[in-house]
Order: structure tokens, then sequence, then C-alpha cells
């Protein structure tokens, strides 16, 4: 224990009574009061100040702990919830994409669905035209009738046959290869 | 009851340090606490203490994670015990209350483990009633709850 004498023990009372200055800290459990009253009342009220102040910061230091501790869960559970956001954004970004893809297949197969139609409406067409042309020129060659028309006719149905043939045939064959790739998978259609 | 000669807090948050500080000058547990919040630094003092012959700690309490360190508060407790010398009275400050890690510490020479909470004052009081029980190596292994 440390032992003050009579000149400090004024001077510390003087400063407690004038300017409300007192010792604090665990200096204040070392120093031995001894039999002087008034030394040993300025001691407790040096202790009892100390525990006071100690026991507010106390409380304080663990409201702040504890208010840190939410915070760090709330800033967790925030992380979470935006790990969750992202991936729930990620999601539909990519059924859109998909969306967005069968959306694009449904109406390339309608185009080509509507081209084959076409197309071959226009083979039974011409077929048709040419095979009733093909008879009417045989009746006319069978019958020795005047075929001069006729014939001119069946001439010109067979070159435009001969020279649209190579156009119609690609159609078919692009037409076919549409109607495959649709078998196959919906993204290829793009290819 | 006697207080405690001196203590030694390893634990890497600084309010904690505050907390337990506060806690012992109102408990009169100590008059002489350090804190430090690294557990590497930790060893490096405690094996200073050894190699220097100057006074060892009565007490140590170590957090189970220490976050910034390169090992865990048993590591530092089998260190203290195993390495660098034996009787301290050293064990466990931590918010878990993992048996697992409970019966790591003891292989690691743990003599404690003190749950870390709001109310941390009861426990440790508690604990000084058991202190002399764990300086003559009587006491058993104890958790404060």
């Amino acid at each position: 224990m440390i032992v003050l004498n009579d000149e400090i023990k004024k001077e510390l009372i003087k400063l407690a009574a004038e300017k409300n200055i007192f010792l604090e800290g665990n200096i204040t459990k070392l120093i031995s009061p001894e039999s002087d009253k008034t030394f040993r009342d300025y001691i407790s009220q040096c202790v009892a100040r100390d525990k006071e102040n100690r026991r507010k910061r106390l409380d304080i230091t663990k409201t702040i702990q504890q208010q840190n501790k939410e915070l760090t869960e709330w800033k967790s559970h925030n992380e979470q919830l935006n790990k969750d956001l992202q991936s729930a954004l990620e999601a539909s970004e990519k059924a859109k994409q998909l969306a967005e893809n069968d959306l694009d297949v449904l109406q390339k197969r309608t185009q080509y669905e509507l081209v084959g139609s076409i197309v071959k409406v226009a083979l039974w067409v011409i077929c048709g035209v040419g095979t009733i042309t093909s008879i009417l020129f045989a009746i006319t060659l069978l019958t020795d009738i005047e075929n001069k028309t006729v014939e001119s006719s069946w001439s010109n149905m067979f070159s435009i046959l001969l020279t649209n043939s190579f156009s119609i045939v690609g159609t078919i064959m692009g037409v076919k290869y549409a109607s495959d790739k649709k078998g196959r998978g919906r993204c290829k259609c793009d290819d | 009851m006697d207080m405690i000669e001196s203590i030694l807090l390893v634990d890497d948050e600084n309010l904690f340090h505050l907390v337990f500080e506060d806690a012992c000058s109102l408990l009169d547990i100590t008059l002489n606490l350090m804190a430090i919040d690294n557990a590497d630094a930790a060893e490096n003092h405690f094996a200073t203490i050894v190699r220097e012959n100057k006074p060892k700690p009565d007490c140590i309490f170590v957090d189970l994670n220490i976050i910034g360190s390169s090992f865990d508060g048993i590591e530092l407790c089998r260190r203290i015990n195993f390495v660098h010398g034996d009787g301290v009275v050293i064990g466990i400050i931590s918010s878990s209350d993992d048996e697992q890690e409970q019966a790591k510490a003891v292989k690691a020479g743990a003599q404690f483990w003190i749950i870390k909470s709001d109310e941390i004052e009861p426990r440790l009081e508690e604990f000084v009633k058991d202190f002399d029980g764990y300086k003559a190596r009587t006491a058993p292994f104890k958790v404060y709850r």
C-alpha cells in the first residue's frame, strides 16, 4: 500500500473540494487511508466515483459491443440477401433468354411452314398445268388437229419449268433443311 | 478474497478488453491486467517472459478464435502449457459453447472455459472463487455458463 504524507493528502482533498478533481483508477485501491478520517472519506469518495465511472463505461461498452454484433449480423444477412437477389436475377435473365429463343424458334418454324406450303401449292399448280398441257398436246397429236397453239404452250411451259426447276428444288431443299434442324434442337435453328 | 496478482487477456476484440478491464476493476479481481489482441504476439510475449526470467502472469484468458493470428486460442494454450512451460492458470474465454472444442482445450491444458456474453461479471465472480483450486491444480476443468 502507498502511504502519502499529510501535505499531499491536504492538497488532494483541497483539489477535490475546489476543482472537483479526484484520484481515479486502480491507484485509489493502493493508497492507504490510515487512521485519518478525512482522508479515508476522500479515498472512499474517489473509489466510489471511480466505480460509478467504470460502471457507466462498462454499460456503454457493452451497448456498443451489442450494436457492433447486430451490425455484423445485419451485414452478413444483407450480403446473403444480395447473393439471393443476384441468383434470382441471373435465373430470370436465363429464363428471359430461353423465352426469347423459344419465340424466335416459333417464328422461324411458322415462316418455314408457310414457305413449305407455298412451295407445295406452287409445285401442284405447275405439275397440274404441265400435265394438262401435255394431255392436250397428246390429244392434238393423236387426233391430228391443228396444234400450233398447244405446241407452243407446251414448249413454253416446259422451258419455264426447266428454267425454274433449280430454284424450286433449292427452295424445297431449304425447307427440308430447316425442318431437320427443328427436330435436332431449338437453338440450332439460329445457325 | 485475495485479488489475482496479474492477468493476461488475449482477445482480438478491443472492445472486450475494455469490458474485461472494467469488470475486473469493479469486482476487484486484479489490479494488473494486460491485454493483447493477437495470438502470435501473446506467444512471443510469453516466450520473452520465460527467456528473461520475468514474473509470469498468474492467469491467462484466451479467446478461442483470435482473428489476425496464425493459430487459434487452443493452440496458444497448448504452446504456453507444453512449449514455454506450465504453472500458469490458463483457460478459454469465448462466446462458443462447443463441447468438441472444449475437449480439445482440455487436451491443450486449459483449466476452465468461460462463456463470453453480455453478463460476464457473475461468471468472473464464480471463477475467482475457484481460482485457488486452479492454481493448486486440484480443481477440475469447468465451463462457466
